[in-house]
């Protein structure tokens, strides 16, 4: 082969794992939400309502996005990943962590096993920060992916260091300033600086390679990552030093929100000048999951002038479960089944008539799972707005079968074995 | 596809190679790499090597391996002795334009 180098996949021990666990603990927070339903009718500071977010942000979409990104890593940048042994300690250290947090929140002991659990997670982070800076700075060509996956892992350095700092403070209280106001920052660090511009960055790359569609205006990503970094940055400095001020709040909420409907924008011109015209389950997921951000965002003004707390868990609600979960429902089949395959039938391509990846797993259950993922986020949103019980009830069953059929499907693909035909 | 003209002292062997490249998939894209015009040329200048340029679709593409993999696996099988040198390059990158009438049925185009 000539010079150029199409960045060589990590060894499959470093990513799979990370797969296999995020849809454990996606299924175990679909249960732990049927057990714990009324966490979500009162207010959003509660042991369950707290270990839920922590097993739903750490456990279930870091630890899938890790995966992903320690084998996306590589394709971006063209080049090797710097430590695949990192990579492994970064899985140890967050399957610890999470399991450690989740549990003291769900029981609220706060204490050494609570810290040991946030100290576990950050240790995590700067095992993947660390991997992700390394190989992102032997990178040939300047990308804007590349730059967004470097500034989302800063802020997820960020956001896991203070939420540690959270953790102590329950214990041993030091702040000067609200608990529940340095609470708001950490969870907007962690959505608009760690989940907003990893999928800004991610998918960036795989929306226009999955649809063969291009854009032209990359400039609307460099706007996206300024606009989103300053709406976040001015937010956390105003609110940290002056606290949080509804009107200022608002502004800065408005100034990521349009770098937000710049990268929309530009997948939007991928998608106007994508080859592929028929759109497969997978990418309805990641569309219906961008309605859920949008909708999201609609609520923020709901939330900085309205009494009730509700707005702000259906705020949560639809970043977490509708976001978040929406698109990664959909690239996991996007992902997954081609690191397996490759695992399998890489060596066996062209010389034996092997499967296609899209033949690893049931296509007729990421189906279901998309239709009942749709009736599962309304279900929950109708039962929070409604501050409802039965209701939050009904949509955790939902949210369970989603989640039961979502660990079939990735089990059966990482079980797969491998079939000549 | 790529050009072969009869007037082409390897016309055969192309045709042959060609015919075995039909089997090479794009695991994504469940084309074959000759339909969706991944294949620039084929050189058989050489008695004991074959030198076959091509492109992927996305430069990131994390199937690259497997392609280029499949590409020099079809070949070794069809013209066993002789070693396979797979030059990727993306110059001129690849666009629909480059997919034949059947890659674009495929595609749905």
């Amino acid at each position: 082969m000539a010079d150029i180098n199409i960045g060589k996949a990590p060894p499959n021990s470093a990513i799979l794992p990370f797969y296999a666990t995020g849809a454990l603990a996606f299924w175990l927070l679909c249960l732990l939400l049927l057990i714990g339903a009324d966490a979500l009718t009162i207010f959003y500071f509660n042991p369950r309502l707290l270990s839920l977010v922590h097993l739903a942000a750490l456990g279930w979409g870091t630890m899938i996005i890790f995966g992903a990104a320690h084998q996306l890593l590589p394709v971006v940048c063209e080049r090797d990943l710097f430590s695949p042994l990192m990579a492994s300690l970064c899985w140890y250290t967050l399957t610890a962590g999470v399991a450690l947090l989740s549990f003291s929140f769900w029981n609220f002991s706060t204490g050494w096993l609570m810290i040991s659990g946030g100290a576990l997670v950050v240790l995590s982070v700067c095992a993947y920060f660390c991997n992700a800076v390394l190989t992102s700075r032997i990178c040939r060509h300047y990308s804007i992916a590349r730059l967004f996956i470097v500034t989302s892992a800063a802020w997820l350095l960020f956001t896991t260091a203070v939420g540690l700092l959270l953790a102590v403070n329950l214990a041993y209280p030091f702040f000067d300033k609200n608990h529940l106001e340095i609470l708001k920052l950490h969870a907007h660090a962690g959505l608009a600086g760690w989940f907003l511009q990893l999928i800004t960055g991610i998918s960036s790359k795989l929306v226009p390679m999955f649809l063969l569609g291009k854009s032209e205006k990359e400039k609307l990503l460099h706007y996206a990552c300024i606009l989103q970094n300053t709406g976040l940055i001015l937010f956390l400095a105003d609110g940290y030093f002056w606290g949080i001020h509804p009107f200022r709040a608002l502004l800065y909420a408005g100034i990521a929100a349009a770098g937000i409907v710049c990268w929309l924008l530009y997948l939007y011109d991928a998608f106007r000048h994508r080859i592929r015209k028929t759109t497969d389950v997978q990418m309805k997921h990641t569309f219906v999951s961008f309605l859920f951000l949008v909708m999201a965002l609609l609520l923020i003004p709901v939330i900085v002038f309205a009494e009730s707390y509700r707005w702000a868990i259906l705020y949560g609600a639809f970043l977490l479960m509708g976001w978040i979960t929406g698109i990664i429902l959909g690239k996991t089949f996007k992902t997954l089944p081609f690191i397996v395959w490759n695992g399998h039938y890489k060596s066996l391509s062209g010389k034996v008539k092997v499967p296609l990846p899209k033949q690893l797993y049931s296509e007729a259950l990421v189906v279901w799972q998309f239709r009942l993922f749709i009736a599962a986020c309304l279900l929950l949103a109708a039962g929070i707005v409604l501050n409802e019980v039965a209701i939050i009830r009904i949509a955790a069953v939902v949210w369970f079968a989603v989640a039961s059929l979502y660990l079939f499907n990735v089990l059966k693909t990482l079980l797969h074995k491998t079939r000549i035909q | 596809m790529i050009d072969i003209t009869f007037t082409d002292p390897h016309a055969s062997e192309k045709m042959k190679a060609q015919q075995a490249l039909y089997n090479v998939i794009d695991p994504e894209l469940f084309v074959n790499v000759i339909d969706l015009g991944l294949i620039y040329d084929m050189d058989f200048e050489k008695e004991d090597a074959i030198t076959v340029t091509m492109t992927l679709s996305t430069p990131h593409c994390p199937m690259g391996e497997a392609i280029t993999t499949g590409v020099r696996n079809a070949l070794e099988l069809i013209f066993p002795g002789k070693t396979i040198h797979v030059n990727l390059t993306f110059d001129p990158p690849w666009n629909f334009e480059m997919l034949t009438e059947e890659g674009r049925a495929q595609l749905g185009v």
